[in-house]
């Protein structure tokens, strides 16, 4: 156990799996000789050769598609989507290939997409997005969201032995800033297994990514300002992700609040409403409540994203809301 | 169970299904030095209005609810400093509802072994008693219970979930939540308090507190009253039919309902809402029991040192009646009756000038006559006045006879007190020209002394030819007094 | 101005026998093009029939193309064929019972009934089931020869293409990041002249897609897809230098779709001159003349093998109308894949 930052937990259990499986090979823009933008495959090239660590041109599309056909043909293709913004070029090869493959001809295809996502840094509306909301749309991938470095590993060594397609989303905030202990060596997390951030029992608020330290920011505040006991599940993964954590949280506070960067509307965030509504109604003692970012694209300016992106101050005032209902 | 100087006073639980009380007046201050035994504070219930008598012998610390404020029965309402070492035990020789001692903290946390636990009062931050110390970081809503401004009120689903899991009365549970909802912590606490209790109350002022009505001039029926209150049998969960908080106008004034009127208004529409009430009427020609009571009044004041009133005299006449026409004594339950061959008479005495009502039962009233029926009544009025009337004096109904005839009422539809099927309105005694026929079949007009009885009964049982025919039953019984069956 | 190499046609035995063919591979294709068309026209009878639901598609007047590269395919290579290509599919193997099974929607069709008429494939087969965003596979087949070259195996994925896909990002995509590892992936290109009605003067600007192929640092071919044996000599040959590591190669294989886009399509837009022409060029009969010129087929043979041919059609509706329809719960099935199905000869 060793206390690595997000961005390092990554690397790890990429080159960790990379030295396990020699199937694992790597396909992205700049992850070879410069280390990947974030620099999360820097040393990779050295280790593992170009066969392995394969600088593609600019082309998204071929990028996941080749993917797929690679893992159609037994590798277990790790790519990287520069931003994740930059996944919808190959939005088509995600949800029209590699997510039905499988249900249409009964073909696995074990692929991870990683996609550097999040704001916070004035990306702008084309380096800041957190597309997971398109993807949860679409049946046959799955969607992975960590938030801690223990996460990060293990979800991402789990993703890679997916026998599906796997989009891991990883933050950019969370890269340098969020460190915490990994386990060494071989780590793996199963999807659809929440992680109980922290323990409350006046209120629930289920989130996930970099959303998880919003939240326990907001929790402290509440907590130290009147008391109020704030649950925090990070759900982990989108998809399949953890309705039973969801509900038991719900039937211990009865109060709700769904915390997520991506948009508001159709944003995942509204299935785990409605999952509740349909299936805990009769726990509920107050609305479910949504913060997430508005139905703007995300812009640019430092006043202008601050206000995009959901603040500690939004989540202690739904929580002071809620709690008074 | 002393740990320290302090003994709590709690609000008592009078009578088993009692959840909550009221604080009508702290008889003490914080700072003065009390009595063991001395009333510390007057309280009102559903049931009854009392005195609770201190559980020691010291100062007055701390109250912790306001005038006016309701609190369920076990919350700690006031904390006595009865100095020492602590190592005492209460200085309670009495050992009635008294009160365990507890830290000074009162965090709810003195479980005692008996039912005098107490609990943390809830919404008591805002009481306007000087003294009183907040307890509860949540403040008493201001509106009534699970109402907002607009009197609606909303039951969140695992709310009414619980509720209704735990069979208990929404309206029973203080709400902390927006508008005074009821959350499902304050269900929690509810549940987990043991209690049955009614919602916290807004600080407003409550209903005054008049002297008791001068006793009837003695020519009208005693312990008039215009209109019935079934027993609070069923108070278990007091639920309230709380008024909006509307603000009281120029030449208006807001009147919040204190307990007995809360309880009078449920029990009024729950009536309604469940019998199906009809009213027969009949004159009785009161001439003889006028004549009679006239003839025995001296005598029997001197006999047996009770005014005599006409109400025994009605009651005796409707007891036997109900022997011969059980069915008017009866309580229904769904789709069975339970006919009652004793009679417990519920008497309706009007208490606080006529703005409450209280319910008196005379209990085995066919045991009695008319001497027994003329003390229960006046003892039982004249308690009701002064509500020192125990819980059991005012249980168990099973007919009832209410009297607004003494203000010289002619006629009225009473309603009928639940788990009861009957109620029987006694009218004013009026002088009136009425055709009379002697024993030779002679028509003559004579001033005769006559009275309505109207009777108000559940159709669901009894029909209007059985209700007829024991209401003539009751005037023949009245118009050919047996002084020999009945005596004096 | 044509950039791309335009083949010449094959002429004798002699030059298919360099190719590696012998007789008998001769007639098997020819075999595999009459169960090709038979598969077609029968499908297209039972669709009006009611029997196939959705639309139906055929490839009628691309039996060489399809069936020519097919056999220039070895069997461990992999290909990603389209709608016209049903012989590629029945060259590799694929039962025509299951086919049919496929364009009824039945449990043994090659999507179970998940999906419908040529969107199938049997990896078994080492064929990828098309999808209906042509060209979507063509940058997973480059994807296939990337594993390929990853592995150091000598395989080679075949990725086809129409010729109005050939106008999407994907088809450049793909094509390039082949050409710049220089996999071994071999293009194919179906141009039978519409996109639909889309003529080819609306699709490129280019004379010949195969021109394209320069750009991307490989080799282009133009090929008459009507001629099978050319079209084989010409796969032949790309496949075999992609195999040893040569790259890339886009071949452009010209016919004329002789059919609607779908069956519901009258093609009242193709000109009837073209059509007539090409009715001339029709691949099997072409192909059929020079097995007869060449000696290699005689009439009895010919009404054997045609016998055989509707004999294995008939017992393959038969078997196919036999097969059940899927129980609505299958609807849930198969969304996700399970570890342990990555335990096959393909995924370990």
């Amino acid at each position: 156990m060793a206390t690595k930052t997000y961005l390092q937990a990554i690397s790890d259990g990429l080159r960790e799996e990379m030295r396990r499986d020699s199937r694992v090979f790597l396909i992205g823009e700049d992850i070879g000789v410069y280390g990947g933008a974030f620099k999360v495959t820097q040393g990779f090239l050295q280790e593992f050769g170009e066969d392995r660590v394969i600088d593609s041109p600019l082309s998204e599309t071929a990028i996941v598609g080749s993917c797929t056909g690679a893992a159609l043909m037994g590798m277990r293709p790790v790519c990287e989507m520069q931003f994740s913004d930059f996944v919808s070029c190959a939005f088509d090869q995600l949800v029209t290939v590699a997510a039905k493959q499988h249900y249409r001809v009964g073909t696995p295809v074990p692929m991870v997409v990683r996609l550097p996502s999040g704001g916070g840094f004035s990306g702008g509306p084309f380096h800041s997005q957190n597309p997971e909301g398109f993807f949860a749309h679409c049946p046959g991938l799955k969607i992975v969201c960590p938030a801690t470095p223990a996460d990060a590993k293990g979800l991402l060594i789990q993703a890679i032995r997916d026998p599906n397609p796997v989009l891991y989303f990883e933050h950019k905030h969370l890269y340098r800033r969020i460190k915490g202990e990994v386990p060494d060596g071989e780590h793996t997390v199963e999807f659809g297994q929440a992680r109980m951030h922290r323990e409350g029992t006046d209120l629930t608020i289920i989130t996930y990514g970099a959303m998880v330290y919003t939240a326990e920011e907001a929790a402290d505040a509440v907590s130290e300002k009147d008391g109020t006991s704030v649950e925090i599940v990070d759900l982990r993964t989108v998809t399949p992700w953890d309705r039973q954590a969801v509900l038991d949280s719900v039937a211990k506070t009865s109060k709700v609040i769904v915390l997520h960067e991506d948009t508001h509307t159709a944003g995942f965030g509204a299935e785990i409403a409605a999952t509740i509504a349909e299936e805990a109604f009769e726990l509920l003692d107050g609305p479910v409540v949504r913060v997430t970012a508005p139905d703007t694209p995300v812009p640019f300016s430092p006043p202008l994203e601050k206000a995009f992106l959901p603040q500690v101050a939004d989540v202690v005032a739904a929580i002071e809301k809620l709690s008074a209902y | 169970m002393a740990t320290g100087t302090l003994v709590d006073v709690v609000m008592p639980q009078m009578g088993v299904s009692v959840s909550e009380g009221t604080i009508t007046r702290w008889a003490k201050a914080v700072g003065e030095t009390i009595e063991a035994d001395e009333t510390i504070v007057e309280i009102s219930t559903d049931k009854v209005d009392t005195e609770v008598p201190s559980p020691a012998t010291g100062i007055v610390r701390e109250l912790f609810a306001g005038e006016g404020e309701t609190v369920p029965v076990n919350t700690r309402i006031a904390v006595i400093d009865i100095g020492g070492d602590g190592g005492d035990e209460a200085a309670s020789d009495g050992g009635g509802d008294g009160a365990v001692s507890a830290p000074g903290t009162g965090e709810g946390a003195n479980e005692g072994p008996q039912e005098v636990t107490a609990s943390v009062p809830r919404g008591g931050d805002e009481g306007p008693v000087p003294g009183t110390r907040s307890e509860s970081a949540a403040a008493a809503p201001h509106e009534g219970n699970g109402h907002n401004g607009d009197g609606r009120t909303f039951v969140s689903p695992v709310v009414a979930r619980m509720v209704a899991e735990h069979g208990l009365d929404i309206g029973a549970i203080p709400g902390t939540g927006r508008g005074g909802r009821v959350t499902k912590k304050d269900v929690q606490q509810f549940i987990e308090s043991g209690a049955t209790a009614a919602p916290v109350q807004p600080q407003v002022h409550d209903v005054p507190h008049f002297a008791p009505p001068e006793a009837p001039d003695t020519s009208a029926p005693a312990a008039p009253a215009p209109a019935p209150s079934a027993p609070a049998q069923t108070a278990a969960a007091a639920s309230v039919e709380v008024v909006g908080a509307g603000e009281a106008g120029p030449g208006e004034e807001l009147y919040r309902f204190n307990t007995i009127r809360k309880v009078i208004a449920r029990h009024m529409r729950h009536s309604l809402e469940t019998a199906a009430q009809v009213t027969t009427v009949i004159e009785v020609d009161m001439t003889g029991v006028v004549n009679l009571r006239k003839k025995w009044k001296p005598e029997y004041q001197k006999r047996h040192g009770v005014n005599l009133t006409y109400v025994p005299f009605v009651a005796r006449a409707t007891i036997d009646a109900i022997g011969r026409w059980p069915w008017v004594n009866a309580e229904v339950n769904g789709e069975t009756a339970l006919i009652k061959k004793y009679v417990n008479l519920g008497m309706a005495v009007a208490v606080d000038d006529s703005k409450g009502l209280m319910v008196p039962v005379i209990q085995h009233a066919e045991e009695k006559n008319i001497v027994g029926l003329s003390r229960s009544v006046i003892e039982l009025a004249d308690k009701a006045r002064t509500k020192t009337l125990s819980p059991d004096e005012m249980s168990g109904g099973t007919f009832t006879i209410t009297n607004p005839g003494v203000f010289g009422a002619l006629i009225g539809t009473p309603i009928i007190p639940e788990g009861q099927v009957a109620i029987l309105d006694v009218e004013a005694i009026v002088k009136r020209p009425v055709v009379v026929t002697d024993e030779h079949g002679n028509d003559a007009i004579a001033i005769r002394h006559m009275m309505f009885l109207c009777l108000s009964y559940d159709h669901r049982l009894v029909d209007g030819a059985y209700a007829a025919q024991f209401m003539a039953q009751v005037k023949q019984n009245l118009e050919r007094w047996d002084e020999q069956a009945y005596g004096l | 101005m044509a950039v791309a190499r335009e083949a010449t046609p094959v002429s004798s035995a002699a030059d298919i026998k360099q190719a590696d063919l012998d007789r008998e591979d001769l007639l098997t294709i020819y075999r595999n093009m009459l169960i090709t068309r038979g598969i077609e026209e029968r499908g297209h009878i039972l669709y009006r029939q009611g029997k196939i639901p959705g639309s139906f598609y055929t490839g009628r007047g691309n039996e060489g193309a399809s069936v020519g590269v097919a056999t220039a395919m070895r069997p461990d290579d992999v290909g990603a064929p389209i709608q016209r290509d049903m012989g590629v599919h029945v060259t590799r193997g694929t039962e025509a019972w299951r086919i049919f099974a496929q364009y009824m929607g039945r449990s043994d069709g090659l999507a179970a009934g998940k999906d419908g008429n040529v969107h199938m494939a049997d990896i078994r087969l080492g064929l990828i089931a098309m999808v209906s965003h042509l060209p979507a596979l063509m940058p997973v087949a480059v994807g296939c020869a990337l594993a390929f070259k990853i592995r150091r195996e000598h395989r080679v994925a075949v990725a086809w293409s129409g010729d109005g896909a050939m106008a999407r990002g994907d088809a450049h995509e793909a094509m390039n990041l082949a050409g710049v590892h220089k996999l071994p992936v071999v293009f194919i290109c179906d141009n039978n002249q519409y996109a639909y009605s889309t003529p080819n003067r609306s699709e490129f600007g280019v004379d010949h897609l195969a021109d394209r192929a320069a750009a991307y640092g490989f080799e282009g071919v133009v090929v008459d897809g009507t001629d099978v044996l050319t079209v084989y000599r010409e796969a032949h040959a790309a496949i075999e230098r992609a195999r040893e590591g040569g790259g890339p190669a886009l071949l452009e294989l010209v016919t004329l779709r002789m059919e609607g886009h779908a069956v519901h399509d009258d093609a009242f837009y193709v000109p009837r001159e073209l059509l007539e022409a090409y009715a001339k060029k029709d691949p099997i009969e072409r192909y059929r003349r020079w097995l007869k010129e060449q000696a290699i087929l005689d009439e009895v043979r010919d009404d054997e093998i045609g016998v055989d041919v509707k004999r294995l059609l008939n017992e393959a509706m038969k078997l196919a109308e036999q097969s059940p329809l899927p129980e609505p719960a299958e609807l849930f099935t198969g969304v996700y894949a399970e570890p342990d199905e990555l335990d096959t000869p393909h995924h370990r």
